[in-house]
């Protein structure tokens, strides 16, 4: 059994729930945390119809096992969700209406749509599936007390922000500056931005300086709803330029950017992977099959069988690169570019030993000292 | 705020940032080595550890390694650490009367500044130079000269600034292209260099050295002394240096009729002259007069800070807004470098290093003065003029003491070549602020800087010949 295909499946299929499950079996957002062989993390959805997954997770005394139709069964572990999505802010907010906790980091959900959730389908990533409207507001301080519960709880090391969808010359840098200087404030965690390109590069100056430690540009700005860009190739030479100076600014490694695999012919995909690695730019496949039951459904053209020739790609080019693959760690829903390590016969050279020593305690402290070190040396008042 | 991100390899961005660290370290330990060892023969323990925190200090204003005014709190804090003195006595240095004189003379400068009276000055004394390009040098290098007078260089500098880049602009002089847009700004700085030395008031460092002689009990200078000693030399660089400045760099304008309108632009925004204003050029006016007449009966310390109470008294500036502007650090900086002269006088460190070590290399008074201001006017091109103050003083009155010399003689010799800093933009304020127009570069300036210091050097061993004497300031004792 390949687990890093195992994984690919289970993200496409979901699970189907079968005998003696503990209830609640899944995290408010839907998503039942399973912890595969090999230490590999996923977030799996429910399959609510039943009939289409071939995976059926069940429960055996203390042991949990998932049943393969026509197959062995897999012991896993399963993650009970977070007692802290229950748990309220001082002002009142639900934690589990301010953030989503996806292995060793947390995606703050968005005030404003995402651009994935825009198109009306759930957002596995950003947990903003819903009407983003009937959120409730929160303030920065809010966020920092709902990451200080979850921390009570479980290690995180990235706090992730989206921008959302922002046509303002800065790219969304200022609509996030408040949230990242009282995160800044309070706790030791790494930050990232989902962001839009900016007009100039003095955004992505700012961007670094104000405290974040990683920036995703995304390549694929998919939604069904929108008409083909008329500026399409102007803002695609725009984004490139601006990933490429980022990769000046920001550690190597720390300039993301996510592809969506299976909206596009697969070689396309392909193509943009070389294009971003050549550019010293980490490209994040995200693999978020529509659910079943939705109309994209039809148009998804990477079955789990199609894709691990484009995971083993990204595998390979980046460990012949120098480029850092340890922003993404457990993500667990999507497949990491380490994890494409089951798909091809290359050694991981010293990433493996590297990302298992980040997830020690040492290595926490090293990997944020050194992104601490790095800014105060590399950022200087003009 | 601003930010840059530095984006060279991380091995020079951390060489850059903390080569400092090492440095202190390999300091620190040469400060213990040397604190465990013996003095050497003819010199007492107290003075072998006055001349260690001498030459500490002397590594960190010359490498500026620290601020100067933080090397100046090392210097209080260094003797007592080492034995030296106990601290009371170390820290007492800081309240003699020159540190005061010099706080006064800022302070009056400050309110100076921030009443606008010295931009409206500036701004009365530029007006008829518009009539023709040589005019307005001449003008420019006028007005910072007599604004250094009575106000510190960079300061005169810092305020006019500002007008020459109105100035320029108005004329449409492009940077880095314009000969002319280049001789106003060396003229401006040049002529805040030539009018610093003129009084004791154009820069602290002339207090300093004054200061140095005091405490080392060796006499003082009167106001009216330094500026007559000084005046023919500054007459004859003044010249010379309107003359360098139209000769070396080609006036590329024909007219400078548009200058005028500026000017008048400014001086209307100025507005009327407010009461506060008079009574500040009163006070100044009225301080000078004390200094020249009085200085020596009720102590120039003492002047300074009464026309600053008056100054407070009157509410000619509120205290709140001057000490935003005051150079504090200055001031820190001076109580220490005083504090360490002293000790090696008291100590005989000083006396012992200048017997050991200069003594047998001169021959004659004459040969230690010329010898003294050439090194002075040739350090101070890459040192702070008061670094080289607190650095020459004391050693030179040492040698002075050998020779049978008036001490005196020293501080006016190094005093005033300290201050006569043309070419490098850390070598004074004034010439920093006249790079950062962007007009000058340093390869543009260098020969004509170069031909000024030689030429000012020359006129300052001319005046020790054949003015000093006249004053009663002999060379050979």
């Amino acid at each position: 059994m390949n687990i890093a295909l195992l994984k690919l499946q289970l993200l496409y299929s979901g699970i189907r729930a079968g005998q003696n499950l503990p209830n609640p079996l899944t995290n408010p957002f839907g998503l039942v945390h399973l912890v595969l062989p090999e230490g590999v993390t996923v977030s799996v959805h429910r399959n609510e119809n039943g009939t289409d997954s071939p995976f059926t997770l069940r429960k055996d005394g203390a042991q949990f096992f998932l049943d393969i139709a026509g197959s062995e069964s897999v012991p896993v572990q399963w993650t009970p969700p977070l007692h802290s999505y229950q748990q309220k802010t001082s002002s009142g907010v639900l934690v589990s209406d301010i953030l989503t906790v996806h292995g060793d980091f947390i995606a703050v959900h968005p005030t404003h749509a995402c651009r994935f959730g825009q198109s009306g389908l759930s957002c596995r990533y950003c947990g903003s599936s819903r009407d983003v409207s009937q959120h409730p507001p929160f303030t920065p301080r809010d966020l920092v007390e709902a990451i200080q519960i979850v921390e009570q709880e479980k290690r995180c090391d990235l706090v992730s922000l989206s921008s959302g969808r922002v046509d303002t010359p800065d790219g969304g840098v200022e609509r996030l500056e408040k949230w990242v200087t009282e995160i800044r404030k309070h706790l030791n965690v790494l930050i990232a931005l989902d962001l839009v390109p900016p007009e100039t590069n003095d955004w992505i100056d700012k961007t670094y300086a104000m405290g974040v430690d990683a920036l995703y540009y995304d390549s694929d700005f998919f939604n069904p709803n929108d008409e083909p860009r008329k500026d399409f190739e102007k803002h695609k030479v725009r984004q490139l330029e601006a990933l490429a100076y980022a990769r000046r600014i920001f550690p190597t490694g720390a300039v993301l950017s996510h592809l969506v695999i299976g909206l596009e012919p697969l070689e396309e995909t392909r193509a943009s992977i070389d294009l971003l690695i050549d550019r010293g730019v980490v490209p994040v496949l995200a693999y978020f099959p529509p659910y079943d039951g939705s109309n994209l459904r039809s148009r998804w053209t990477a079955t789990p069988e199609q894709a691990r020739e484009i995971y083993a790609h990204l595998y390979e080019r980046l460990v012949r690169t120098r480029i850092n693959p340890h922003w993404v760690q457990q993500y667990d829903v999507v497949l990491t570019a380490l994890e494409g390590r089951f798909f091809s016969n290359e050694s991981p050279r010293y990433h493996l030993k590297l990302k298992n020593f980040y997830e020690t305690s040492y290595g926490r402290a090293v990997r944020f000292s050194l992104a601490r070190l790095r800014r105060h040396l590399r950022v200087v008042p003009a | 705020m601003q930010y840059k991100i530095d984006t060279r390899p991380l091995p020079i961005v951390i060489l850059a940032r903390w080569w400092r660290f090492p440095v202190f370290v390999l300091l620190g330990y040469t400060l213990y080595f040397c604190f465990g060892q013996q003095p050497p023969e003819g010199l007492s323990l107290e003075g072998y550890r006055a001349l260690i925190v001498f030459l500490t200090c002397l590594v960190l204003w010359v490498t500026h390694l620290l601020p100067l005014p933080v090397t100046g709190l090392f210097a209080l804090v260094a003797p007592p650490l080492l034995g030296v003195m106990k601290a009371r006595e170390a820290f007492s240095f800081f309240g003699s009367e020159p540190v005061f004189f010099i706080m006064g003379v800022f302070i009056l400068a400050t309110a100076l500044l921030k009443s606008g009276l010295s931009t409206r000055m500036a701004l009365h004394l530029l007006k008829s130079g518009s009539k023709s390009p040589k005019r307005l040098i001449l003008q420019v290098m006028l007005t910072a000269a007599l604004l250094s007078f009575v106000m510190s260089e960079h300061a005169v500098a810092a305020m006019m600034f500002p007008l020459i880049v109105i100035i320029t602009k108005k004329l449409r002089l492009s940077p880095q292209q314009s000969s002319y847009g280049r001789t106003l700004f060396v003229a401006m700085a040049w002529g805040c260099v030539i009018g610093g030395i003129a009084t004791m008031l154009g820069g602290a460092r002339v207090p300093l050295a004054v200061g140095l002689l005091q405490e080392a009990g060796n006499g003082t200078i009167a106001f009216s002394e330094w500026t007559l000693s000084m005046m023919p030399a500054v007459i004859v660089l003044f010249g010379f240096c309107y003359f360098l400045l139209t000769r070396f760099y080609p006036i590329d304008v024909d007219t400078v009729s548009e200058a005028d309108a500026a000017i008048d632009e400014q001086i209307r925004d100025c507005g009327r002259l407010l009461m506060e204003e008079k009574f500040l050029a009163l006070l100044i006016v009225a301080a000078i007069a004390c200094w020249i007449f009085l200085g020596a009966q009720l102590g120039m310390a003492t002047i300074a800070i009464l026309a600053v109470v008056l100054l407070f008294m009157f509410r000619v500036v509120e205290w709140k807004a001057l000490q935003e502007l005051m150079e504090w650090g200055v001031i820190l900086m001076y109580g220490g470098a005083i504090a360490i002269s002293s000790i090696l006088n008291s100590t005989g460190a000083g006396l012992w290093v200048t017997q050991k070590y200069i003594i047998p290399h001169l021959s004659s008074p004459w040969m230690v003065i010329i010898v003294l201001s050439l090194l002075t006017i040739l350090l101070t091109e890459a040192m702070s003029n008061s670094a080289v103050v607190a650095i020459f003083v004391p050693i030179g009155m040492s040698i002075a003491k050998q020779f049978g010399m008036d001490p005196r003689v020293v501080v006016f010799a190094v005093a005033s070549a300290s201050g006569l800093a043309y070419a490098l933009p850390m070598s004074t304020p004034s010439v920093a602020i006249a790079y950062s127009s962007g007009y000058l570069k340093l390869k543009e300036v260098v020969v004509p800087a170069a031909i000024m210091a030689a030429v000012s050097w020359l006129a300052l061993m001319l005046s020790a010949r054949f003015w000093w004497p006249l004053l009663g300031i002999h060379v050979g004792g």
